[in-house]
């Protein structure tokens, strides 16, 4: 995974390199909202089951052919052991990235960036004693938990008209989580709006 | 950037390596987690050691007073900059982090070995644009990294939760807000807060302290700086049933010549630091005399162009402390420079303002030592550029007599921490050092800077006697990227080779040596004065123990959103 995220970044930087500076930032802005499902991969198909999610995002014009943007998207997460306590998990994602328009293989973008995820578990407080719980599977969730992680995406504009777009998002997200990483797929589509 | 390196490789010459890659630390204060030029061991944001291979002498940075530490924070009997309570420029910040490792979703798999629960850092502030001069300021900032090992030791000693917000007892938890005036001639801030912190005394246990309130007062008028801080801490523990306080006033002045002495022969400063303190019940040290002062005068002498000489010295009724240097800038063609130095530090006390004793355990322990210690350093650096590329290096030979160091008599173990009894002492023989840098660096327009750092240093004497074996060698390749004008790419890679804490555990403690690399990605948007920041610490390395009773430095994240005024 290092060696993905290296090539990433070096990708990243050749990319940078040829571009001509502009001061482009802002120039244009975005908001959208996005629906779609997520999928575990790897050892968190025994974690979680798959699970749809809804938000919201901006996007910004950053520099020349190159976007920033901001997702934040909700889903409730159910667990795949029967046995853990808890009903599921409520989780709120926030992304923030950059998308890379290459002329060659427009209109789709390619993104990456970093990702911080909300997590708290749904339980009934009456059946669990929160400190002795902490102990058991899903315990650490009853406190608020965050985690860290980074991904990369897929952005197809299907529809594109002067103030609107509607397209389908693929991202691929790890979370830096102990004692494995966590990976999830996410496909989506959304409506966007051009605000300037 | 191309002009701005090349003048730091060439200044590197005067001040040693050039500085390391801009990675963002995670507080204010915690530079030295990233910094990759000697030996830099972390327990906590209130305790490291710090030590630039080639600074002479087996004491570390923060050891040691200077008229630069001024409004540095005083953590037992070092320096710190953290828990900083200087003024930011004027901007609206949010910064929060998270050591890498929380289980998530792996909570639902995971029955055995489970990893402890990882902790955050938050931290958010404004500092107002100037209103006819005056603005306003606000800062919440506290650090739970590197709190879990010691969590449940230091759980016992106090009452709640000792921080202003959360359950993860940090190491320390700060917020301050005030006001300020600032105009042509006059900077001034009075700011008035509430801090928990967690400083390590040298019995190596950790001491509470609760400033209810903290209240600092800055002044810049003219060529003098003054500071006073007043300080209503309480000290508390809860399993011993000890509790106790200390009211305390401390702060400085200095006059600087300024503009009067650029480009003159003769330079003069002169300051005075101050503390006085009032005890009650269990505090856990003693200020002799509950005050002290410290006079000091900083000269600067430069008699021709490519001679400079410069000293500082401080002097009461207890202690003394000179620091001077001479240098000499030998002829070179442009683009070149070479220095050839000499370097002394003589004292009673590497640093005259601490506390004198600490009480342990039903024990005393000295924190001064009779006698003095003398370290002289010669040294000879040099650089050369081209176009795009430069080369420097520096070798010195140093060697020190007296050298402060801890005479351990008893160890006493508490669980998981482990704590000393004794005295700080001196090692009256000679310790010898010879030490070698050199560094690379290559750099593109604005683009581009990369700098290669390699460094040794051979230790002869007093083995075992050290608080602290610093690592032999170490080398970093670091980078800073510019792209687009607007997007920064600051990373480092780097090693350092074994250190060694001789002195805290009947065995010593062993920091092995290993990689480690940082990056900070930057989205900037300077026409707006927008910063989005996200820093990757302490990735490859593994999660080691860097001091005594200290917590795993672990792979973190901190992401800081900033909008300048």
């Amino acid at each position: 995974m290092k060696k993905l995220l290296l090539a990433l970044v070096l990708g990243i930087c050749s990319a940078a390199l040829a571009q001509s500076p502009t001061d482009s930032a802002f120039s244009h802005i975005y908001v959208s909202v996005e629906g779609g499902e997520q999928y575990p991969f790897g050892d968190l198909v025994d974690a979680v089951e798959n699970s749809f999610y809804g938000g919201a995002g901006f996007r910004y014009t950053y520099a020349e052919n190159i976007d920033g943007f901001i997702l934040v998207d909700y889903s409730y997460i159910k667990p795949v052991p029967r046995h853990v306590k808890v009903y599921g998990a409520h989780q709120v994602s926030g992304k923030l990235g950059l998308d890379f328009k290459w002329k060659a293989i427009a209109p789709l973008a390619i993104g990456a960036g970093f990702v911080c995820d909300w997590v708290r578990a749904d339980y009934d407080e009456d059946k669990i004693d929160e400190n002795s719980f902490k102990h058991d599977l899903g315990g650490t969730l009853t406190d608020n938990e965050t985690e860290f992680g980074w991904f990369a995406r897929l952005n197809l504009p299907l529809i594109r008209k002067e103030t609107y777009r509607v397209g389908f998002n693929a991202l691929w997200k790890e979370l830096w989580t102990l004692p494995k990483r966590s990976e999830m797929l996410s496909m989506g589509v959304y409506f966007e709006r051009r605000i300037w | 950037m191309q002009s701005c390196f090349k003048k730091m490789l060439l200044l590197g010459v005067f001040a040693g390596i050039p500085a390391a890659a801009s990675i963002n630390a995670e507080m204010e204060g915690m530079e030295v987690d990233s910094r990759d030029d000697g030996t830099f061991l972390v327990g906590s944001p209130t305790y490291f050691f710090d030590r630039r291979i080639g600074a002479g002498g087996v004491h570390s940075e923060s050891e040691l007073w200077s008229p630069e530490k001024l409004r540095y924070r005083l953590l037992f009997n070092r320096f710190s900059v953290l828990p900083s309570w200087d003024p930011v420029e004027p901007s609206v910040w949010l910064k929060t982090g998270n050591e890498l490792g929380d289980m998530i979703y792996q909570d639902f798999i995971t029955s055995k070995n489970r990893p402890d629960n990882r902790t955050p850092i938050l931290e958010g502030g404004f500092r107002s644009p100037s209103f006819k001069g005056f603005w306003a300021t606000a800062r919440m900032f506290q650090d739970d990294h590197f709190s879990s090992m010691t969590r449940t030791a230091r759980h016992k000693m106090v009452d709640d939760e000792f921080s202003l917000f959360g359950e993860n007892y940090p190491m320390f938890s700060s917020g301050y807000a005030g006001l300020g005036f600032t105009n042509a001639s006059v900077n001034a801030s009075a700011l008035v807060g509430e801090e928990y912190l967690w400083v390590f005394g040298e019995s190596s246990r950790w001491i509470p302290v609760h400033y209810k309130p903290r209240v600092e007062t800055r002044v810049d008028v003219a060529n003098i700086s003054a500071t006073v801080v007043y300080e209503d801490a309480e000290y508390e523990n809860r399993g011993e049933k000890e509790y106790g306080s200390r009211k305390e006033w401390n702060g400085s002045v200095r006059y600087r010549c300024g503009k009067a002495c650029e480009g003159a022969v003769f330079g003069v400063a002169a300051g005075l630091a101050f503390r006085a303190v009032s005890d009650s019940g269990a505090v856990y040290t003693e200020l002799d005399g509950n005050r002290v002062a410290w006079p000091f005068i900083e000269l600067n002498i430069r008699p021709v162009k490519r001679v400079k000489a410069e000293a500082v010295f401080g002097m009461n009724d207890d202690d003394w402390l000179v620091q001077d240097s001479i240098e000499y800038q030998a002829p070179t063609p442009d683009g070149m420079g070479a220095v050839i130095g000499v370097k002394n530090i003589s004292g009673t006390r590497l640093n005259p303002l601490a506390d004198d004793v600490e009480f342990f355990d039903g024990s005393e322990i000295e924190l001064s030592a009779a006698g003095q210690m003398n370290m002289i350093q010669s040294y000879v650096s040099f650089a050369d550029s081209i176009q795009f590329a430069g080369i420097g290096g520096r070798i010195s030979l140093w060697a020190e007599h007296g050298a402060e160091t801890f005479d351990t008599t008893e160890t006493v173990r508490d669980e998981d921490l482990v704590y000393r009894k004794g005295d700080v002492a001196r090692i009256n023989s000679w310790i010898k050092g010879v030490t070698g840098e050199l560094w690379i660096g290559a750099w593109y327009r604005e683009m581009f800077a990369f700098k290669a750092l390699g460094g040794f240093e051979h230790l002869e004497g007093a083995e075992g006697e050290i608080e602290v074996t610093p690592a032999e060698f170490f080398v970093s390749f670091s980078a800073d990227w510019l792209l687009f004008k607007s997007f920064r790419i600051s990373h480092s890679l780097r090693y350092r080779s074994d250190a060694e804490w001789n002195l805290r555990s009947s065995d010593p403690l062993v920091v092995k040596g290993d990689w480690y690399w940082d990056a900070t990605f930057e989205q900037m948007f300077p026409k707006q004065q927008l910063y989005l920041a996200g820093t990757l610490l302490h990735v490859l390395g593994d999660e080691a123990i860097e001091t005594p009773n200290g917590s795993r430095n672990r792979m973190r994240f901190v992401c800081t959103v900033r909008k300048m005024f």
